[in-house]
């Protein structure tokens, strides 16, 4: 934790007249030069935190430490953070360059020198010869950029970005992603983003902090986030896939009520209740019924989606989700009956109860 | 179907026209005679000139009363636009107990007859020597500019972004800093407009001013005021025209800053 | 006084409050002695027995009350002022009607500048249209000229200096005030329930009758209030327009303040008028909350 660049310890937000904290006792640090999603519901508390890293809002109690030192006391135009606004924020009544050159102007830095740094930031976002333009003649992509630049400019200790995306169409969106996670990288900068979109977290960060109601849920890599939820909350908000509730009667082995046992990996004692997740893309079409963590049923619904084939697929009274790679031969019809079955390390323990 | 509405369409037409010109009839006329030569009134001219607006400007009292009345609306504005950036702020930006009695205060000169107040304040500054003066008529004309100053620039402050006030803290503004470079450029608009439309309330009002100034501090409207009570001659007329193009000049500059409807 | 900003946060409570006062004070110390004062002295002046002192003056007396209670000239200049309110409100509304509904249903590009030509005369002296109603309605003027040439008259009708020519002209004065209320009460109208209701099978009188007047009718209520109130207490236009002829409460209140000078007099006369005002207003809010309920 100590070599950390920054650390994130105990935050507590609650609202005047609010009967619950907003934030509630969150901790995360990020070493140097890493790129950190916080991701969620909306009303999670997310954007609170952001907001408390830049200045703009007080923490109740906990600290925000930055190589160690804590900054909470220190006013939001000393921090010398970098922040990306949802709408971009630009200063409407200033052209391009002079929007990039307000926080070196605040920071007192020489004109020259500002010019020069301007330049170059107009390069870094490929923005270069639109510095005389005025905000409002930019596209909503340049507008993102030049905001990325103003913000890059005064060599920020950390870069914030609340929802960057969420204001772009799709086909700017997937660019500006890449974009932004390339000038991350080429700077160096640690950088922390707020978004609610998973895609995005996903392919943007390194490492991802999922939060609800206010509570840090699970923090870890993409895959490990994916692949390896940890709470129920994490498991239903980052993809799709379908929960089983059982008892686990040998190790690696639990009855599942209307169905067959199901086979898994994890560690579990005998005799609690587990709840069990398996992602859509991890189910494959099996020939033989009879094979373990196989089911059997009727296909209910059947969306066509290029890549993928969406079923749901009817077993008793449990409906399963499963995504077939439309390559795979023959694909199943609507009312056909299917037999479906899953590895037993695709089968991922995300909760746990004792006996 | 185009035949059937012709008529209902032409006699809406000529409604609308009619009813303009009536609105517009005094200010059209005023126009007209403005160019008369003669020393009376009548209609229609016989000759047009510009001899009306040169006794204009060779009396001496109009000309002194129009700098006076320039120079007090010119305070108005200015006074009324501080105070209202101010109250438009706190009202904006703060939630404070007593906020809705600021508001009501504010807007409360709108709900008296300007007769009555014009008394008041003569009954309040009398005593303090301020009839008559400088300070009196400023003061007099404040309580009824202020209101319009207010609207206007709270209308200009709540269309500012508060992310853009936040995204300049960010990268380094002090509070001052944000206000001086951030918030009062983006207000711009608004404080312009108030500041004209507070200073042309006080060059156009005549009820409170007639109640307040008399020799020394006159204004323009108070001495057209006196001097119709005796003449109307094709002066006055010159004289309004020139009133009506500074209000025009006025009414222009609101409408492409802000928006007339919105600021009245 | 506890304060909080509406964005951002305070640094300190304290700072916030300081600031929150210094923002406060010039503007609410200027609306004290322009508007707070005025009203309260004039209530203390209205109840002095010293006509001589502008405040304050001997003691604490209804004369002032009783000199305008027990004179019947008085319940004649209230009595005027009342018809002429009614007399200025009624066709302003009336005239008013049309303009305003005109500029809410019209998609011309002109828009704009109908718009501000309708309620720009606000903006120019009243004094300045008052001369523009001499010049019209004077004996010598263009209506009694246009009657002269083509011999419809022989001598000049009166129409100005007395209370026809003041009607008149405070008509037209007041109508952009009507206009604007009007426009701002025209907001539920639209040409879409208008196509709905012709679809309907509604010809157009009954789109007018069964659509836009009801929709329009609180609109036209508020603009019929301010112009009556507007008008009851002008002074400046019936003093000119009637030429020391028409007597309302504006008139009499100037003259009791800056001829005669019997200031508790015009204190008085004053405070009446702001009753009077006060309880048409009033009378209109229960009007208003009776029509929509």
């Amino acid at each position: 934790m100590a070599d950390h660049h920054v650390v994130i310890d105990q935050l507590v937000k609650t609202y005047p007249g609010a009967p619950k904290p907003s934030v509630d006792s969150v901790s995360f640090s990020l070493p140097r030069g890493e790129m950190l999603a916080l991701l969620g519901p909306s009303g999670c508390g997310k954007t609170t935190i952001l907001r408390m890293i830049a200045g703009l809002v007080d923490p109740t109690s906990g600290a925000i430490r930055i190589d160690g030192r804590d900054v909470s006391s220190i006013p939001v135009h000393k921090r010398n953070m970098g922040m990306i606004f949802q709408a971009y924020a630009l200063f409407p009544h200033m052209t391009v360059a002079e929007n990039i050159s307000f926080g070196l102007e605040m920071r007192k830095v020489g004109r020259s020198e500002r010019e020069e740094r301007v330049l170059k930031a107009l390069d870094l976002v490929k923005l270069t010869g639109l510095g005389g333009r005025k905000v409002s003649q930019l596209s909503g992509g340049q507008q993102q950029r030049a905001a990325i630049a103003r913000s890059l400019v005064i060599e920020p200790e950390l870069l914030l970005l609340d929802e960057p995306l969420s204001n772009l169409d799709a086909k700017l969106r997937d660019e500006m992603r890449d974009e932004i996670r390339d000038i991350q990288a080429r700077t160096g900068v640690t950088a922390i983003f707020v978004t609610h979109d998973q895609d995005e977290a996903l392919s943007m960060a390194d490492r991802l902090a999922v939060m609800s109601a206010g509570r840090l849920e699970q923090i870890g890599t993409p895959r490990e986030i994916f692949d390896r939820p940890q709470t129920q909350f994490v498991a239903s908000f980052i993809g799709a896939g379908t929960f089983f509730k059982g008892k686990v009667v040998e190790p690696g082995l639990a009855m599942v009520e209307g169905l067959k046992p199901l086979r898994f990996t994890s560690h579990a004692r005998l005799g609690s209740t587990v709840q069990l997740l398996i992602r859509p893309h991890r189910l494959v079409l099996a020939t033989d019924a009879g094979q373990p963590n196989s089911f059997t049923g009727t296909v209910e619904h059947v969306v066509y989606r290029g890549q993928t084939l969406t079923l749901q697929v009817r077993c008793g009274d449990r409906l399963l989700q499963a995504d077939l790679p439309t390559h795979a031969g023959v694909l199943p019809e609507k009312q056909s009956e299917v037999t479906l079955s899953v590895a037993a390390e695709d089968v991922t323990l995300v909760g746990e109860e004792a006996p | 179907m185009a035949d059937k509405n012709f008529l209902p369409r032409l006699s809406w037409a000529i409604l609308i026209t009619l009813l303009y010109l009536f609105l517009l009839a005094p200010i059209i006329i005023v126009f007209i005679i403005s160019f008369d030569t003669r020393q009376y009134l009548a209609f229609p001219p016989e000759s047009l000139s510009f001899g009306s607006y040169v006794k204009v400007f060779h009396n001496a009292k109009f000309v002194s009363a129009f700098w006076r009345s320039l120079a007090i609306g010119a305070v108005v504005g200015f006074v009324a636009v501080s105070a209202g950036m101010l109250l438009s702020l706190s009202l904006v930006r703060y939630r404070f107990r007593g906020r809705g009695a600021v508001n009501f205060l504010i807007l409360a000169p709108f709900l008296v007859p300007h007769i009555v107040l014009a008394v008041g304040i003569m009954l309040v500054i009398a005593p303090i020597g301020l009839l008559d003066s400088y300070p009196g008529i400023v003061l007099a004309h404040l309580g009824i500019t202020i209101p319009y100053t207010v609207r206007t620039i709270t209308m200009s402050l709540t269309a500012v972004d508060a992310r853009v006030e936040e995204a300049a803290r960010v990268h380094g503004a002090s509070p001052l800093m944000v206000f001086w470079r951030i918030t009062l450029p983006l207000v711009r608009p608004g404080l312009v407009a108030g500041g004209v439309i507070a200073f042309l309330i006080s060059f156009d009002e005549a009820t409170i001013s007639l109640f307040i100034v008399s020799v020394k501090a006159s204004t323009l409207p108070t001495e057209i005021y006196h001097y119709l009570e005796h003449s109307t001659d094709p002066q006055i007329a010159a004289l309004s025209v020139i009133l009506i193009l500074i209000s025009v000049v006025v009414v222009i500059g609101v409408e492409r800053l802000i928006g007339l409807r919105k600021a009245l | 006084m506890s304060a909080a900003p509406a964005t951002g946060s305070p640094r300190s409570g304290g700072n916030s409050r300081a600031l929150l006062l210094m923002l406060l004070l010039p503007g609410l110390a200027a609306l004290m002695v322009t508007f707070l004062l005025p009203l309260i002295w004039l209530l203390r002046a209205s109840f002095a027995s010293d006509t001589t002192s502008a405040f304050g003056g001997g003691d604490v007396t209804l004369e002032s009350y009783r000199a305008v209670l027990f004179d019947p000239f008085y319940w004649q200049v209230a009595w005027n002022t009342l018809v002429l309110g009614f007399n200025v409100a009624v066709p302003a509304v009336v005239l008013s009607y049309p303009i305003a509904l005109f500029l809410t249903r019209t998609t011309s590009r002109f828009r704009g500048v109908l718009t501000a030509l309708a309620v720009a005369p606000l903006l120019t002296s009243s004094v300045v249209r008052t001369y523009g109603w001499m010049v019209i309605l004077g004996d010598r003027g263009v209506i009694n000229s246009g009657l002269q040439a083509l011999s419809l008259t022989g001598g000049p009708i009166r129409l100005s200096n007395n209370s026809l020519g003041a009607t008149v002209a405070l008509v037209e004065i007041l109508m952009p005030y009507a206009i604007l209320a009007m426009l701002s009460g025209f907001g539920r109208l639209n040409l879409q329930l208008e196509e709905a209701a012709a679809m309907l099978g509604a010809n157009r009188l009954k789109v007018f009758t069964r659509i836009i007047l009801p929709l329009s009718l609180p609109g036209v209520l508020t603009a019929a209030l301010l112009v009556f109130v507007l008008a009851i207490s002008s002074f400046v236009t019936p003093r000119l327009m009637g030429g020391g002829r028409v007597f309302v409460l504006g008139t009499e209140v100037f003259n009791e303040a800056t001829v005669t000078l019997n200031w508790p007099l015009a204190a008085a006369l004053s405070v009446m008028l702001l009753v009077l005002f006060s309880s048409i207003i009033l009378l209109y809010q229960r009007a208003l909350s009776a029509l929509e309920t």
